[in-house]
């Protein structure tokens, strides 16, 4: 195992060296033959889900993990995005490559308006704000008719290039993929950035932060707007995927439990650890499919169990692995030099 | 017309006061807003339910025990999960973000456990209140007294509980300063979970009051947390009076929005007044100073 890791962190520190981005297409590549070792129709449909619930998490833990904001309300941008786009390709037959970046325009509006309180708003106010944002969205999409109302908006065209149509899972996975690994990238790059910085020191304490001129209300409109861009992509490419169909049971409850549950499980703040958490939940959710009933009871379980127990998250216990292991081998450096100081001086006595 | 509509906006918003009561009691003892309190209530209902409906007994005992189980329920949830968070200090940066991750949890544990126990079909109540009071021109079923005056008996009893006793002044001094409450010999584990059970009591007090007019089912205290934190806040959180000031504004503004605008909107009114309120008066109607923790 530890072999492995050391490995693994080895050769990517080797292609870094190359070029930077260097890591990023060398995971492309790798992820380029997934769809291939699928089993089935069904298991790509599950690759590209977790595709786009990589996406929402990572968007989710920009505001969350990086700002400190607590929403529980981004489904609602979710949901804004894919109707955004569904009702741009169903009403006015406009392609998928105008509607995707009005579809983030709008959500990016839309996750304005929910930063907005948060300027005045902190911890559980906001928490419960962005709660009836979400149910307000829901009820308003459920009851609305141009949107479809209860019975969903149907026929959103598939994307296409040229005369290629992305019309099957298969063919999906190659434009959600690509997405999904920008999008990632993004996330690290914001976080290393003086941006990324300022979210963090508004998220350890927004009154020292201010006092060294970070203008905190910027920077938390900044982190809304921005988590809701990735919201409104992963729900543009929600829409637009086969069968092109949305409906208001996709952005329940059930969604924003478990959207929550990816972040905490993979430890709030830790951009792997909130795709790990993806990863698993996507998996775990499909795989327990047949007890549907217990399904948010259990949900609800792991939610409480790793606030209680594990506060870090998955996330947190990797982060230790590394830090520890670095910590035991700074400390074995350091013992290998005394060992040679020692023998040094012990010739030099001789 | 207009009088039926406001009898009926102020019951149903001395419902949400009574509701929010609890949130806001919660929020001044312990700096916490406790996200499963609707839920709680949606529990209170059902107990109502059974204990009425089942076991047979009559209207105010039904209230009265509901309201004790509920408590105690309230009093477990406290000890068993939230006693693991609040004891580690409990600030509202990534690491207080745990207490309103965990309510969240918490509230969707209890729905799903109603949900196995009860299942998802909404049951009626039937009580038999007898003939609808006339006034004047208004005719008023009796459920809506009931209503009116358990509420104002249960906030008449709150308040002369806590100005009035020593037990009320134990809390107070929780609530005022959690420190210096303990080096006055205050046992202060004990009175938050007497704040929680209190309020865990007013909140099944609203559930048994609705159960006659509305179904009961389990996604009722969704809503119901929403629309109570929108009166906690429209009146001043952790404000008791503007608790109830709020509710009975949220009622209100809801029934007339639904009558006059749209009825189908109903429930997003009170989110409505929730964000116009934090944007121009932060404090609520009756809050003294705005609060920037939690």
């Amino acid at each position: 195992m530890n072999a492995l890791v050391q490995k693994s962190t080895a050769s990517l520190d080797a292609l870094k060296r190359i070029h930077p981005l260097m890591p990023w297409f060398a995971s492309f590549v790798l992820l380029l033959p997934l769809p291939l070792l699928a089993l089935n129709d069904y298991q790509i449909y599950l690759l590209n889900v977790i595709c786009i619930m990589i996406i929402l998490a990572t968007g989710l833990n920009i505001v969350k993990g990086f700002c400190g904001q607590v929403t529980v309300g981004h489904v609602a941008l979710y949901a804004i995005g894919a109707y955004t786009s569904g009702v741009l390709s169903v009403k006015f037959g406009v392609p998928f490559w105008f509607c995707l970046p009005a579809a983030i325009a709008v959500t990016m509006l839309a996750g304005a308006l929910v930063g907005i309180p948060s300027f005045r708003l902190e911890g559980a106010y906001l928490a419960l704000a962005t709660l009836g944002f979400a149910q307000s969205v829901e009820i308003y999409i459920r009851v609305t008719n141009y949107l479809g109302s209860a019975s969903g908006l149907g026929g959103i065209a598939p994307p296409s290039i040229g005369n290629f149509v992305f019309y099957d899972y298969f063919r999906y996975y190659y434009l959600v993929m690509p997405f999904m690994l920008i999008a990632v990238y993004a996330s690290f790059a914001i976080l290393r950035s003086a941006t990324g910085r300022a979210f963090m020191a508004v998220r350890e304490d927004a009154l020292s932060a201010a006092a060294t001129g970070v203008n905190v209300r910027r920077y938390k409109l900044i982190a809304f707007m921005l988590s809701a861009v990735y919201a409104g992509l992963a729900g543009s490419l929600f829409a637009h995927m086969v069968p092109g169909y949305v409906h208001p049971n996709n952005f329940t409850v059930i969604e924003m439990v478990t959207l929550l549950l990816m972040v905490v499980l993979g430890g709030i703040g830790n951009i792997w650890g909130g795709i790990i958490g993806a990863i698993l939940v996507t998996i775990i959710a499909d795989l327990t499919r047949d007890f549907y009933f217990y399904q948010l009871l259990m949900f609800g379980l792991v939610i409480v169990g790793t606030v209680l127990f594990m506060p870090k998250g998955i996330g947190g216990i990797i982060d230790r692995y590394f830090v520890s292991k670095r910590f035991v081998a700074a400390r074995e450096k350091t013992a290998e030099q005394k060992r040679a100081e020692a023998a040094a001086a012990k010739s030099g006595e001789s | 017309m207009l009088y039926d509509f406001l009898i009926v906006g102020l019951s149903i918003g001395i419902l949400y006061g009574l509701v929010a009561l609890g949130i806001s009691l919660i929020y001044s003892g312990l700096d916490i807003v406790h996200f499963a309190h609707g839920e709680i209530f949606m529990f209170g209902a059902f107990f109502g339910l059974v204990l009425y409906d089942e076991a047979g007994f009559n209207y105010p005992i039904t209230l009265f025990v509901a309201m004790i189980l509920a408590g105690i329920m309230g009093v477990i949830i406290e000890r068993v999960f939230y006693r693991r968070l609040t004891s580690q200090g409990g600030g509202y940066t990534v690491a207080g973000m745990g207490m309103i991750i965990c309510g969240f949890g918490m509230a969707i544990i209890l729905q799903n456990i109603a949900f196995l126990i009860w299942g998802a079909n909404g049951r009626p109540m039937h009580v038999n209140f007898g003939m609808p009071v006339e006034l004047g021109t208004i005719t008023l079923p009796q459920s809506y007294v009931w209503i009116l005056v358990v509420s104002v008996a249960l906030m008449a009893v709150l308040h002369l509980f806590l100005k009035h006793t020593k037990l009320g002044l134990a809390i107070r001094a929780v609530a005022a300063n959690k420190d210096i409450a303990y080096l006055m010999g205050v046992n202060v584990p004990l009175m938050i979970s007497l704040i929680f059970g209190v309020a865990c009591a007013l909140a099944a007090a609203g559930g048994v009051l609705i159960a006659p007019i509305n179904y009961v089912q389990v996604e009722m205290g969704y809503l119901m947390l929403i629309k109570a934190f929108a009166a906690a806040v429209v009146g001043g959180f952790g404000s008791l009076p503007g608790a109830i000031l709020g509710g009975l504004m949220v009622g209100v503004f809801e029934t007339l929005g639904a009558a006059y605008i749209s009825g189908s909107h109903k429930d997003i009114y009170a989110f409505l007044l929730l964000i116009f309120v934090l944007m121009v008066r932060p404090t609520g109607l009756l809050g003294v100073a705005a609060k920037v923790k939690a």
